[in-house]
């Protein structure tokens, strides 16, 4: 039995020898003291956006991470370049409209009202429209106050005071950015068929639009050029606003922890500043630029002429669509 | 910008009461109970906060203008023996705050010592006694308990004799409490009495005591910043005692003492190290010899020292030729010429210190690697200096006590032993007949072909380890030598997840006819198994709500004082055993000499008796006295020397915590001893010498027919001023006659030898001489009561003589196997110790071609022990949430294993699985694994939770890593193989 | 009046984690809220190294700085505290923190943030000293005792040093002079735009 047992070690022992290695080969004459790691060399050779970390026994990633610098440009981005952008932009965009109107003034429906109406938003686009336009003046206000609120409100309103407020407009944030999501969402399937560019864009972008111009109209069918970017525009913006907010809205979901909320905020912010620009554009223009255009979104129904002026295609689909099924509301020509 | 200017008022401003009017919402001791009972809800309930988010205090804050009162314990935890300052108020535990005059911690603590107030929260403590009930637990009040076990182990007595009940205790209990319990075990009737020494340091106890005559550490953890060289062998310090590397790194700064580490991982330990050394784990003693062949080839070992104070190290280094540098580095995996330039270290940049822990320990050759160990520190003169010796770092608060104490198969209180002399001496201590008590045990019929034991025979006999008690009741009971296999459990402050081959251990639960667990917790004891009945459940409230002595791993006896009552209806463990002992009918018989008052024995009472028979280890002069006394003047003792100036009233001179042996009385004032065997130092101030235990002269008689005599005695080595000059026996009377030295007696002191020695008086010991007076003349005159006799390198009485290297039983080099086997099968402590056999069974199939990864475990610093505790402290259980198994970074990226990604660990034995998350990292080496053993309420893959009685489940569960340990056992102890097996491992 | 400061000796911290549970025991910290945590870098690697952080308390704190609501303050000792009556929520300070200070407990079903929570250096907040509210939100306060924070007070080697800064720095500079090494004060360039020159 014994003699058995030696045969069998032996023949193992053959088979090991030649497979196995000295265990501890990796870590020869290792002097843990000598070659500790030293802060500054580690921090000199960290690459831009990189952080120092390590590991951590507790499930969160976010510890995990010692030193990151780049919330110092996190915080040069927010004290600095942000308000330099946002005053840069939205100021600059103020700027344009006044000089704008000053110089074009209102454009005014050539011909004059017609006394007609024409349906041209039914009650669901509106509430599609007022439902997000509203949340977005929120969004935006509430927006601009985290971000310059403790310059121009705080000295005014106090501490307490402005902190409450600041409180509720982050509540609202939170909360009104679903609706807007919401209605963002809505607003695509609605009008996504009527806002695909095609060669007539081309004429009207060629003309400017007529804005430039009294008494040139270029051809348009519901949506012109103007109108589609400004859909695409509300498309991305809210899109990369919506999923940068996300984010933001919920922390412990982000991968990466620290990094990728600071990249969130960044572009939420940057374009937020761009997104509350062109809306403004689109307000004036939907209001006190352009005479009978608050109409469409306000009651929904739009003076024949200025339809005719802005959107001639249209009005004559629409016409032809109301002889081939005469329905009693449609006005008689 | 807000501004706000913190006004710094006079420390403790808070405490003098500097607001009265603000004491509203004061938190009466009753309403924290009851919101604490009514907290438990699950992680859920404490991830969940409340909409407004400003979390509402539990037991705080400090109340202004509400008298708060300072108390002094010492943490639960490690054997560091860290001061807890508490600050409590109405009863309530309020605060802690940094015991910045304790030389040991200076205000310092870990995890786990920063966080002990929340054991007296409590949330998920045990707080009525239980009972199963059809599988139902139920609650019982504290009558009806008692009367039900003590009916039932009276019933399994009779039935199956007092052996076939197991008496498992603590090294939680106070010195107090383990001393009392082993007096239980004794009255009882049974040497199956045991405690986590077993697990821990058992074969350190053995193979240090049979090197040098007591097995404690050496110096102490202060002590180590004298050293020049500091070699940490099986030792995660950083983990385990972490204020003890507040002592170690200031040593290495101030020193640039040098710092190895030779551990099989990359531990936190060994980060802080100027040199780290893989090894493979359980070649310690292949380590230990290749660095030795180094010294005796090179001629650096201490010459002198060897020729006078060490007997057998010719043997040892004819054992160290055979491992030349080739040799080694087969075996251990260490390049020659990194531990060439290690023992180089280590032996001429002196004083150089040896620190092991249970890497070392945790073996089948457990005993053997210890004395590897002491033969290393002899050969190159480390023993018996500042700076140096054995720093056996121990894992329990009092480890060290427990031990002392006597909870030990093979031992009476103070390593007396169970020989006849002991039992005595016990017996003339306790003031009971040594009849009564012989008549307590069975007498063991012949069975299976071996004799018989008289009463007396069984009495001498050592128990059952603890490593194995689930084989005695489960195997045949012809297979176990005593009168029946066991029935019944005790477990007092021990948990259920400790010891390996659990699916073996969980089947032998399930026959048991009693178990009882005693304990702050239900510990995994309570959930595992599928019990239905015949368990009971004790509430035992912890040392912050008791008071009592615990010993420090350096031998330093802190008194701890209460800090709050026991919370919910939790006893102490003194009242219970006395009412367990009570219903036995034995209690007025074991508490003679101790006060009790309502049902609990005065812990200062219990001491003095300890006091009264501790002579053998120098327990007799630490009275409770001078032990608060200690604590009073904490900021008086030296940092380095631990020791106070003289001129300090009441502990003048001392050593803090009178460091055993603290000779004679406490009338005496010895100091106690910093630092065993050194020579440097009268024996009145802490000098040694090697104790005398051996015998004068040893005869070797070889196979061959020759023999070699050995002078045990030291030669011309002796502590400063001694009157005897070379070496000397241990004292009797008789040897003070013939100095003359019997003169010095007093007439008293005569009379009470006379009385003890009956018709011979010259063969009464020291040790058994209740007087104190043979102790008290050797004082006197400069010796040792032990004797001054020589360390012995060669331990003729065990096993392995000179500890030879052999094979795990579970290695991955099957290749060395037939070179290095395991010991040959045998019977040890009443069963077959079968390792031969399972090292070969496991060579022949081949078991490492399946299972290729080396499996080791350790501790967390954030857990501790079973964990039960630790993991029900939520300060703790947040830092480590998911047990877990460390993999080297290759090992995992061949098995497709992410970090953090859940595997299956499979043993090699029972197919045995665990299921636990994967720690992908470099701190283990390729073929290795580590996983650690605090966790339980997992098995094999199944979460128990709904096992433990409600609100009392731990917050963190897992897997406990001895679901998939292995087979082995150390031959002189019983020790467990903890550190070596195989695994396989696959991502799940 | 003194600046007082954090320094994390790294090659004493063997990441025992009783800066962690001494924070969590002194001020009731909950679960899921880590005012001071202990990183390993490099780990189970030659270099490693474990490092105590929490609030560095900064000169010219980007928290301060880039707060919508401007709830920090500064205490005469230099300690950065914030007041929770204010605080939002909005997350801007953990943006900017370089160290990973700012907590937030996560409230409603969705996770989103509640009241920032950090290390206050156990000096309170802006309550009134000793308060029971004060404790409730902000934790127990040392300072005010004449006490330093307790992670410092309880480090098990000594590693994370607090008190006067420049006292602090003295010390550490000694303890490298002594040893022949150091990896440096982390954190402190960052935090105080000055290192412990040795």
């Amino acid at each position: 039995m014994k003699a058995q047992f030696k045969i069998v070690v032996a023949a193992l022992a053959i088979i090991f020898a030649s497979v196995m290695l000295p265990a501890a080969a990796q870590y020869n004459n290792f002097q843990p003291t000598k070659e500790a790691v030293q802060e500054d060399k580690l921090l000199q050779q960290l690459k831009e956006g990189d952080r120092l970390s390590g590991r951590i026994s507790i499930p969160d990633a976010k510890a995990a991470s010692l030193i990151q610098p780049q919330g110092q440009s996190w915080r040069d981005f927010h004290q600095n370049k942000l308000p330099t952008i946002g005053g840069v932009v939205l100021l600059g965009m103020l700027g344009a409209l006044v000089l704008f109107f000053l110089v074009r003034g209102r454009v005014k429906i050539e011909h004059g009202f017609s006394g007609q109406t024409i349906t041209r938003f039914a009650s669901l686009d509106r509430f599609a429209h007022w439902m997000t336009a509203g949340c977005f003046i929120i969004l935006a206000l509430s927006g601009l106050n985290v971000s310059v609120g403790r310059i121009i409100i705080l000295p005014l309103l106090g501490p307490e005071t402005f902190a409450e407020l600041t409180h509720l407009g982050k509540l609202a944030h939170n909360y009104l950015a679903f609706p807007f999501m919401a209605g963002v969402a809505l607003m695509f399937l609605l009008w996504v068929k009527d806002n695909i560019p095609n060669k007539l864009d081309l004429e009207w972008i060629k003309q400017g639009g007529g804005l430039f111009s009294k008494g040139k109209h270029p051809l348009a069918e519901r949506f012109n050029a103007g109108q589609k970017v400004v859909f695409w525009i509300v498309m991305a913006g809210g899109t990369v606003m919506s999923v940068s907010g996300w984010f933001l809205l919920f922390p412990y979901m982000a991968p990466d922890g620290v990094t990728s909320l600071q990249l969130m905020t960044t572009v939420h912010a940057v374009l937020a500043v761009g997104f509350v620009a062109a809306m403004l554009a689109h307000a004036y223009i939907g209001s006190v630029g352009m005479e009978g255009a608050f109409d469409a979104m306000g009651t929904g129904e739009v003076d024949l002429n200025w339809a005719k002026e802005h959107h001639a295609l249209w009005v004559a689909e629409e016409q032809a669509k109301a002889a081939a099924v005469p329905r009693n509301s449609v006005p008689a020509e | 910008m807000l501004t706000k200017r913190k006004t710094a008022t006079a420390s403790r401003a808070r405490l003098s009461g500097l607001a009265a009017g603000l004491a509203s919402g004061v938190l009466d001791r009753r309403s924290f109970l009851r919101r604490s009972g009514l907290a438990a809800g699950g992680v859920a309930a404490i991830g969940s906060l409340s909409l407004g988010a400003v979390r509402k205090a539990e037991a705080g804050p400090v109340v202004a203008g509400v008298k708060s009162e300072i108390k002094k314990n010492v943490c639960t935890h490690c054997s560091v023996g860290c001061s807890v300052v508490a600050e409590v108020q109405n009863g309530v535990w309020v605060g802690q705050e940094p015991a910045f005059d304790s030389p040991i911690n200076r205000g310092s603590h870990c995890a786990k010592g920063a966080s002990v107030r929340e054991l007296v929260h409590g949330d998920r403590r045990l707080k009525y006694p239980m009972k199963l009930v059809n599988g139902e637990w139920t609650r019982i009040g504290w009558d009806q308990a008692i009367n039900e076990i003590g009916d039932k182990v009276n019933e399994i007595r009779a039935k199956s004799g007092a052996d076939s009940v197991y008496w498992l205790g603590s090294a939680k209990f106070s010195n107090e409490g383990a001393y009392l319990f082993r007096k239980l075990g004794a009255f009882w009737g049974t040497n199956s009495i045991d405690h986590q020494a077993r697990i821990c340091h058992s074969t350190t106890v053995a193979g240090v005591a049979n090197t040098w005559g007591y097995g404690a550490q050496t110096n102490s953890y202060n002590d180590i910043r004298n050293a020049k060289t500091i070699i940490f062998m099986g030792s995660n310090a950083a983990e385990a005692h972490p204020v003890s590397l507040q002592h170690v790194l200031s040593g290495k700064e101030m020193n640039r003492a040098n710092m190895i580490v030779l551990d099989p991982r990359f531990t936190r330990t060994a980060a802080h190290a100027t040199e780290y050394v893989r090894i493979r784990s359980g070649t310690d003693i292949a380590v230990i010899w290749g660095m030795m062949w180094h010294i005796f080839n090179n001629g650096w070992e201490d010459k002198e020292f060897i020729a006078q104070r060490v007997a057998g190290m010719d043997l040892v280094r004819a054992e160290v030729e055979k491992w030349n540098p080739e040799e080694t580095e087969r075996v251990t995996g260490i390049p020659s010429e990194q531990l060439k330039r290690v023992a180089e270290t280590f032996a001429k940049q002196r004083p150089s210190t040896f620190i092991w822990c249970m890497g070392g320990t945790q073996h089948t050759v457990g005993t053997a690697n210890v004395r590897a160990y002491c033969n290393l520190l002899l050969a190159t003169g480390n023993v018996g200096v500042f700076g140096g010796g054995a720093n056996i770092f121990r894992g329990h608060c009092n480890v060290q006590g427990a031990t002392d104490m006597g909870l030990d198969i093979t031992s009476l209180p103070l390593y007396y032993g169970l020989v006849e002399g002991a039992w005595k001496h016990w017996a003339r201590v306790w003031e009971v007949d040594y009849d009564f008590l012989q008549a307590r045990f069975d007498d063991v019929p012949a069975k299976s072909g071996r004799p018989a034991r008289t009463r007396k025979e069984n009495m001498e006999l050592p128990g059952i380890p603890s490593t194995r008690w689930f084989d005695a009741t489960s195997f045949n009971p012809d297979d176990v030598d005593q009168r029946d296999a066991l029935k019944a459990m005790m477990i007092f402050g021990h948990g259920g997840n400790t010891v390996p081959r659990m699916p073996d251990m969980i089947k032998a639960l399930e026959q048991l006819e009693l178990l009882v667990v005693a304990d702050p917790h239900p510990t995994t004891f309570a959930a595992i198994s599928g019990r239905k009945n015949g368990t009971y459940l004790l509430p035992i409230c912890t040392q912050f709500e008791t008071d009592g002595s615990r010993t420090a791993s350096n031998r330093s006896v802190q008194w701890g004082e209460k800090v709050v009552n026991p919370i919910f209806e939790s006893k102490d463990d003194y009242e219970v055993i006395y009412r367990l002992a009570s219903k036995l009918g034995f209690a007025d018989k074991m508490f003679k000499n101790i006060k009790v008052e309502n049902s609990r024995p005065v812990p200062e009472d219990i001491l003095r008796e300890i006091n009264r028979g501790g002579w053998s280890t120098g327990y007799s002069g630490q009275s409770p006295e001078r032990l608060k006394a200690h604590v009073r003047h904490r900021d008086k003792f030296d940092l380095v020397t631990l020791r106070a100036p003289a001129d300090v009233p009441e502990v003048g001179g001392d050593y803090y915590g009178l460091p055993w042996p603290c000779w004679g009385k406490p009338e005496l004032r010895h100091p106690g001893t910093h630092t065993l065997y050194n020579t440097n130092l009268h024996v009145k101030d802490g000098g040694g010498t090697f104790r005398a235990r051996f015998g004068t002269v040893y005869e070797d008689k070889k196979a061959d027919g020759t023999s070699k005599t050995y002078n045990m005695l030291a030669e011309g080595s002796y502590s400063k001023g001694s009157e005897l000059t070379d070496g000397y026996p241990e004292f009797t009377f008789g040897i003070l006659k013939k100095l003359g030295w019997d003169k010095d007696l007093t007439e008293e002191e005569v009379a009470t030898i006379t009385k003890i020695g009956g018709a011979n008086p010259d063969a009464v010991g020291w040790a058994i001489d209740l007087s104190g007076g043979i102790i008290r003349v050797c004082l006197d005159h400069g010796v040792l009561p032990y004797g001054n006799a020589k360390a012995r390198a060669t331990a003729w009485n065990l096993p392995d003589p000179v500890p030879v290297h052999r094979e795990p039983i579970y290695t991955p080099r099957t290749d060395l196997v037939a070179k290095y086997p395991t010991r040959p099968d045998g019977r040890q402590f009443r069963m077959m110790n079968a390792g031969f056999s399972v090292q070969k069974a496991a060579v022949e199939k081949g078991i490492a071609k399946d299972f290729p990864i080396i499996l080791t475990s350790g501790r967390l610093v954030e857990y501790e022990g079973g964990g039960e505790e630790t993991r029900s402290n939520k300060w703790l259980a947040e830092l480590q949430q998911d047990m877990f198994v460390e993999i080297n970074t290759a090992d995992a990226a061949s098995r497709g294993i992410a970090d953090g990604g859940w595997v299956w660990v499979y043993g090699p034995e029972n197919k045995s699985k665990a299921k636990v998350k994967a720690l992908v990292t470099d701190r283990v080496g390729k073929g290795v694994a580590f996983m650690p053993f605090h966790f339980a309420g997992w098995y094999q893959g199944v979460d128990q939770r709904g096992n433990y009685p409600k609100g009392t489940d731990p917050i963190v569960l897992g897997e406990s890593v001895n679901t998939v340990t292995t087979y082995g056992y150390d031959p002189v102890t019983g020790m467990h193989e903890g550190k070596v097996t195989l695994c396989q491992i696959q991502a799940a | 009046m003194a600046r007082v400061k954090f320094l994390c000796d790294a090659d004493r911290c063997i990441e025992c984690n009783a800066c962690v549970t001494a924070c969590k025991n002194e001020h009731e910290v909950p679960w899921g809220i880590n005012r001071r945590r202990v990183v390993t870098i490099n780990d189970g690697k030659p270099g490693e190294r474990s490092v105590s952080m929490a609030c560095m308390h900064c000169t010219d704190a980007p928290c301060a700085a880039v707060c919508p609501v401007s709830c920090f303050y500064t205490t005469a000792d230099a300690v950065v505290l914030h007041s929770k009556d204010l605080c939002i929520g909005c997350g801007y300070c953990f943006y900017a923190c370089p160290f990973g200070a700012p907590q937030y407990p996560k409230v409603g079903n969705f996770g989103s943030r509640g009241k920032m929570d950090k290390c206050t250096y156990c000096a309170g907040g802006p309550e009134e000293d000793f308060s029971t509210v004060e404790f409730e939100k902000y934790g127990r306060n040392r300072l005010a005792e004449g006490k330093l924070p307790l992670c410092a007070e309880m480090c098990s080697t000594k590693s994370l040093l607090a008190g006067d800064g420049e006292m602090i720095a003295t010390i550490y500079k000694e303890r490298v002079m002594k040893r022949g090494y150091g990896s440096g004060a982390w954190g402190w360039k960052t935090a105080y735009k000055e290192t412990v020159a040795i």
